[in-house]
């Protein structure tokens, strides 16, 4: 590929006032950061309803507020948030942003126009999901899969009022920002290296980004679909996919149509969502561990390939799913298979990343402690995926607590620990100031013992076939007492790792203010980003020259170098 | 690869469109196996709206090739011809569902009318972005009245016109056989 074509021709926004500077600013690192508030923002909204279910399941009756409707309403709430408006929005909107043009050595994204608009629709999107609180009876309770007929029947947890069009309307303008700022990644990945930068010698994250918006570009399309027709089938009453329905002894005006299509719909597009939120986290560790560890990353082609396996396989696994549905065994037997071949990858992966550690000068560093969580967090939650994975395991385990165990340790905790890891190391990026250390151990320390004390007994739970989603416990003869005391101790962990996330948004406002200085490059690391000539990078991130790329990412310990890292605009003559 | 930024958004963006329309395919042809599937007569004007589309496309190509030639004056008729026919194919596709609903064939009644009205609507919108689009370009092109006038744009905007034709072909297509 002809690389540099452009680069000199590449033009540069330079704001003209606050507003053009701060708010509506064309400027990548700026919309970066304003993904990350925002994103963090509704996330922690995400937490809050979460502590609220736990609360619950915790102490029953303790909260007089918390019923069954406004139970359901926080379950539907808290998951949609988490998956779609934090962490997608935070992984490609946040992160994306920041680190596609620095890495890549490029002054911003190819179209920072449309990357602006990108941000204010997504703003857009969650204003119009928080609305639904304020509407009259509530967001959606239909849970955060959203099936009909359930979802947008009257009598549903918020079904009454606006609250399931707001979700499905909020959606659809959520796949609107995404697919603005994911044309715009694409573009930017292919078009606006910087010379020398082949796509071999892009940074694993920038890959991982890259195929992760590809999945989000042809995935969301289906949800899109799902949810334009479940709109009609709410306002209009069309009978995509509603049955025959008999309510209260009367027929309903729907008839004819099948749930079954759109858990078709919703679960392609939800499988890869899974990948669309963890490549960026995989993307982030290979950074982190390779940088942390001094040594370079093991397997980089392999790795690349891995990622293109996986997010290929990740299109056909979607049914894995949907086995208690009601499916041809053949049928169930194909998604079983696609889904233990996935494990391939994804353990090429993993064990790269362990041989990368092995006999390396590996830091404690706090994003290095990340790391080290995830990749145990994420081996955890993806062997309970094999159980799940076969029909004949998944039948009686469906729908119980060991799903949301498994689900929390592969697609909630392993994502956070990568995301609080990123967070940690591109934080002085960002601000030219380090997060204080001691702060960062503690909030470290919490989150990760903690998060295992909430997830790891609900896989007991779970086998003794407690129902998730049930608003009480108390009035089953099978459920024990001890799954109750469980709970409680659930609750309390989930209490405390809640409280610890202030931790770090303490650190977050303090470091700003009074965090020791950075310098350009504090870990010492090859890639692009840290190599501006101005820390934080100024507009258009290069000064007047782009710079010149002669090597790949992680040319850590190189043999005759001085230091014990090269970067990547660093040419051979220079090393010694 | 030598495609520019605009070349590699713009087909990046159709394969999106083409996804979104395959789905809304597969659930049509999931959906009409149901027993209470009853197809809707195509109103015969569709024909024309066609025949619209067609000839928005050619203006499109039109004007695609006076850029290439730097001819002014081709790019302005091409550019005309290309607009004024896509805006002609959607006020159609308003008037076949006027008649449509006037005949009894109404959104709710059937899904296959749904699926009718939905698919056309979708199509329609896409071609509506694309005169969004093209209404930036014309008045650039009409303000600056020298020079090769902004031939990447124009020829996005005609690959543009070219692919909603296919897809509207397709869908056409789509509908008639089922």
């Amino acid at each position: 590929m002809e690389q540099g074509a452009n680069y000199e021709g590449q033009p540069i926004h330079e704001p003209t006032g606050w507003w053009s500077r701060y708010v509506f600013s064309q400027d990548h690192k700026i919309i970066a950061l304003q993904y990350i508030t925002v994103a963090l923002a509704i996330g922690l909204t995400g937490m809050f309803l979460s502590l609220m279910m736990r609360m619950q399941l915790g102490f029953p009756g303790l909260f007089e507020s918390i019923d069954a409707g406004s139970y359901y309403q926080d379950v539907t709430m808290h998951g949609m948030i988490m998956v779609i408006y934090l962490l997608t929005a935070l992984f490609l909107g946040g992160f994306g942003n920041y680190l596609i043009p620095l890495m890549l050595g490029s002054r911003d994204m190819a179209f920072p126009f449309v990357n602006m608009l990108s941000f204010w629709v997504y703003f857009l999107s969650v204003i119009i999901l928080v609305s639904s609180f304020f509407v009259e009876s509530g967001p959606t309770g239909a849970g955060w899969t959203l099936y009909p007929p359930q979802s947008i029947l009257e009598g549903t947890p918020g079904g009454d009022g606006a609250g399931i069009i707001l979700m499905l309307a909020s959606l659809a303008v959520f796949i609107i920002a995404f697919t603005m700022g994911g044309l715009n990644y694409i573009t930017t990945v292919l078009q606006s290296r910087a010379k020398g930068m082949t796509l071999m010698r892009m940074p694993l994250i920038i890959w991982c980004i890259f195929l992760a918006t590809f999945l989000g570009l042809l995935a969301f399309p289906a949800l899109l679909v799902g949810a334009i027709m479940l709109i009609f089938d709410r306002v209009l009453e069309t009978s995509f996919f509603m049955p025959e329905i008999f309510k209260g002894g009367e027929v309903l005006d729907y008839g004819g149509g099948s749930p079954v299509l759109f858990q078709h719909l919703f679960w392609f597009f939800g499988h890869p969502e899974v990948y669309i939120i963890a490549l960026p986290a995989f993307g982030i560790i290979s950074e982190l561990i390779s940088c942390h560890a001094r040594k370079n990353i093991f397997g980089y082609n392999m790795m690349v390939w891995a990622l293109i396996a996986i997010a290929g396989i990740a299109f056909i696994v979607w049914a894995h799913h949907m086995y208690v549905a009601g499916m041809n065994p053949y049928l169930g037997f194909f998604f079983a298979t696609t889904t233990l071949i996935i494990a391939i990858p994804t353990a090429i992966k993993v064990y790269n990343w362990v041989i990368t550690l092995w006999d390396a000068n590996i830091k404690m560093t706090v994003p290095m402690l990340y790391c080290l969580a995830f990749l145990i967090t994420f081996l955890i939650g993806g062997l309970t995926g094999l159980f799940l994975g076969n029909v004949a395991v998944d039948v009686p385990l469906s729908d119980t607590y060991f799903v949301v165990g498994h689900f929390h340790m592969v697609m909630a905790v392993s994502p956070f620990l990568a995301l609080y890891g990123g967070l940690y190391h591109w934080y002085p990026s960002v601000t030219g100031r380090m997060l204080d250390d001691t702060l960062g151990q503690i909030h470290f320390w919490i989150t990760f013992v903690g998060t295992y004390l909430i997830y790891f007994p609900m896989h007991y739970i779970g086998f003794l076939g407690v129902p998730r989603r049930y608003y009480s416990n108390e009035q089953y003869d099978f459920i024990p007492q001890s799954v109750n005391d469980l709970n409680q101790f659930i609750t309390i962990c989930a209490l405390i790792v809640g409280a610890s996330q202030f931790i770090l948004l303490y650190n977050f406002v303090v470091s700003l203010y009074k965090g020791k200085e950075a310098g350009p490059n504090p870990w010492g690391a090859c890639t692009l980003e840290w190599q501006a000539l101005e820390s934080p990078p100024g507009h258009g991130n290069w000064g007047e020259k782009l710079p010149v790329v002669y090597r790949w990412p992680y040319d850590y310990g190189l043999p005759g170098a001085t230091a014990d890292f090269v970067p990547q605009n660093v040419p051979d003559e220079q090393i010694t | 690869m030598g495609l520019t930024h605009g070349q590699v958004f713009v087909y990046t963006l159709m394969t999106v469109i083409s996804i979104l329309f395959l789905f809304i395919t597969n659930a049509y042809l999931f959906r009409m196996n149901f027993e209470d599937w009853n197809p809707v007569p195509i109103p015969s004007l569709l024909w024309v709206n066609t025949g619209s589309l067609i000839l928005a496309s050619v203006g499109m190509a039109w004007a695609k090739s006076g850029a290439k030639r730097s001819s002014v004056q081709t790019i302005k008729v091409g550019l005309i011809i290309g607009g004024l026919f896509a805006v002609t194919f959607v006020t159609g596709q308003t008037l076949a569902w006027q008649e449509l609903s006037s005949s009894g064939y109404f959104l709710t009644v059937n899904p296959a009318n749904t699926f009718f009205y939905l698919i056309t609507a979708l199509h329609a919108m896409h071609v509506i972005g694309g005169v969004a689009a093209w209404f930036y370009v014309a008045v650039k092109t009409f303000q600056q009245d020298q020079s090769i006038l902004q031939p990447e744009s124009i020829g996005l905007l005609g690959t543009y016109w070219h692919y909603m034709l296919l897809v509207w072909v397709l869908l056409f297509m789509l509908l008639l056989t089922t």
